[in-house]
């Protein structure tokens, strides 16, 4: 512990210089009421101009990956079930055209094969309807 | 970043002696007001985004800023930088004992009575009147150091000089006051 001449000086300045602001602090709590009124009221005023910044905050939390945002390119928050998750509709969509696509194939060819199977099963042969004589007579006989 | 109820906190901390501190150094209570009042409003437009552990530092720095700025309207500028009392030596108080002026501090625990209350507003009237009496950059430094309780560099930091002319300013004050309100006879 040092004990020289300075030091001490420092402390008994130091406690002097308390004891004196002590008597200061106690003389602040006899303050007129106008003046607390008015210091109030500055402070109530301070308080309502009060810098904020609010739109930093959202372009932190977005930056952040906490905001409503989509972020395809980062491994860490999307994990795999998120992207099987978002893939999904598009497979479905993919293979409901498909399907449909084969269904209406499916069903121009058999209305193919009924006509064919028709004409090929018929009494009259084929050739007789590109005959125009057989044309006509269907005609004027109707 | 300070909450609205954090800086209101705060500055109903530190009005009232921001508003003596400010009637010391101009020595006009509207003036005063005034000051504290844009200090305020400069704190809360600027820094009211700044963490709460910073506003004190930064308070202090505007007040002081803001009563310069008064002094630069109003064109006194003999209050706070042209006493040349600020220029006298440091050993000039010869064998005066600091000591001497604190050794009554014992024995004033206990119940205050009437007369004491009366003593004691007396020997605040007489530290008032001496502390405006110091050179401005002393008062500066010995109030920032000592009533808002603020270390050698928070004070050297805030009054915007190094900290041995902080410790020099604070000493050269406590040694005025002391001898001044001992010439009084008032030991503290």
């Amino acid at each position: 512990m040092n004990h020289s001449p300075q030091n001490r000086t420092d402390i008994l300045q130091d406690r002097y210089g308390l004891k004196t602001a002590s008597y200061l602090s106690a003389g602040t709590a006899n303050l007129p009421y106008d003046i607390s009124e008015r210091l109030r009221a500055a402070r109530a005023q301070a308080v309502s101009v009060r810098k904020v910044t609010r739109t930093y905050a959202v372009v932190a939390s977005a930056a952040q990956g906490t905001g409503p945002v989509l972020s395809w390119g980062s491994d860490e928050s999307f994990s795999l079930w998120d992207r099987v998750g978002s893939v999904l509709p598009l497979i479905a969509l993919v293979v409901g055209l498909l399907t449909i696509n084969s269904l209406q194939t499916d069903s121009f060819v058999q209305e193919l094969a009924e006509v064919d199977s028709a004409l090929l099963t018929d009494d009259l042969p084929p050739d007789a309807f590109s005959d125009p004589g057989f044309v006509q007579f269907l005609k004027a006989t109707r | 970043m300070a909450t609205e109820q954090e800086l209101s906190d705060f500055l109903k901390n530190v009005e009232k002696r921001a508003f003596k501190r400010s009637v010391y150094h101009v020595r006009d209570d509207e003036a005063a007001l005034d000051i504290v009042q844009d200090s305020m409003m400069k704190l809360a437009q600027h820094y009211g985004d700044k963490p709460a552990a910073e506003l004190p530092m930064l308070f202090q720095r505007i007040l002081s800023n803001t009563t310069l700025d008064w002094f630069r309207r109003r064109k006194t500028r003999n209050a706070l930088f042209s006493n040349m009392s600020d220029f006298e030596s440091a050993g000039e108080d010869g064998d005066f004992d600091l000591l001497e002026t604190l050794e009554s501090s014992t024995n004033s625990e206990g119940t205050e009575s009437a007369q004491d209350a009366t003593e004691r507003a007396q020997i605040l009237r007489q530290i008032e009147t001496e502390i405006k009496e110091l050179p401005g950059r002393q008062r500066e430094a010995f109030l920032m150091r000592y009533w808002e309780e603020m270390d050698v560099a928070e004070t050297a930091a805030a009054m915007g000089c190094s900290e041995g002319s902080v410790k020099t300013h604070c000493s050269r004050a406590v040694h005025a006051l002391s001898k001044a309100l001992a010439a009084k006879g008032i030991k503290l």
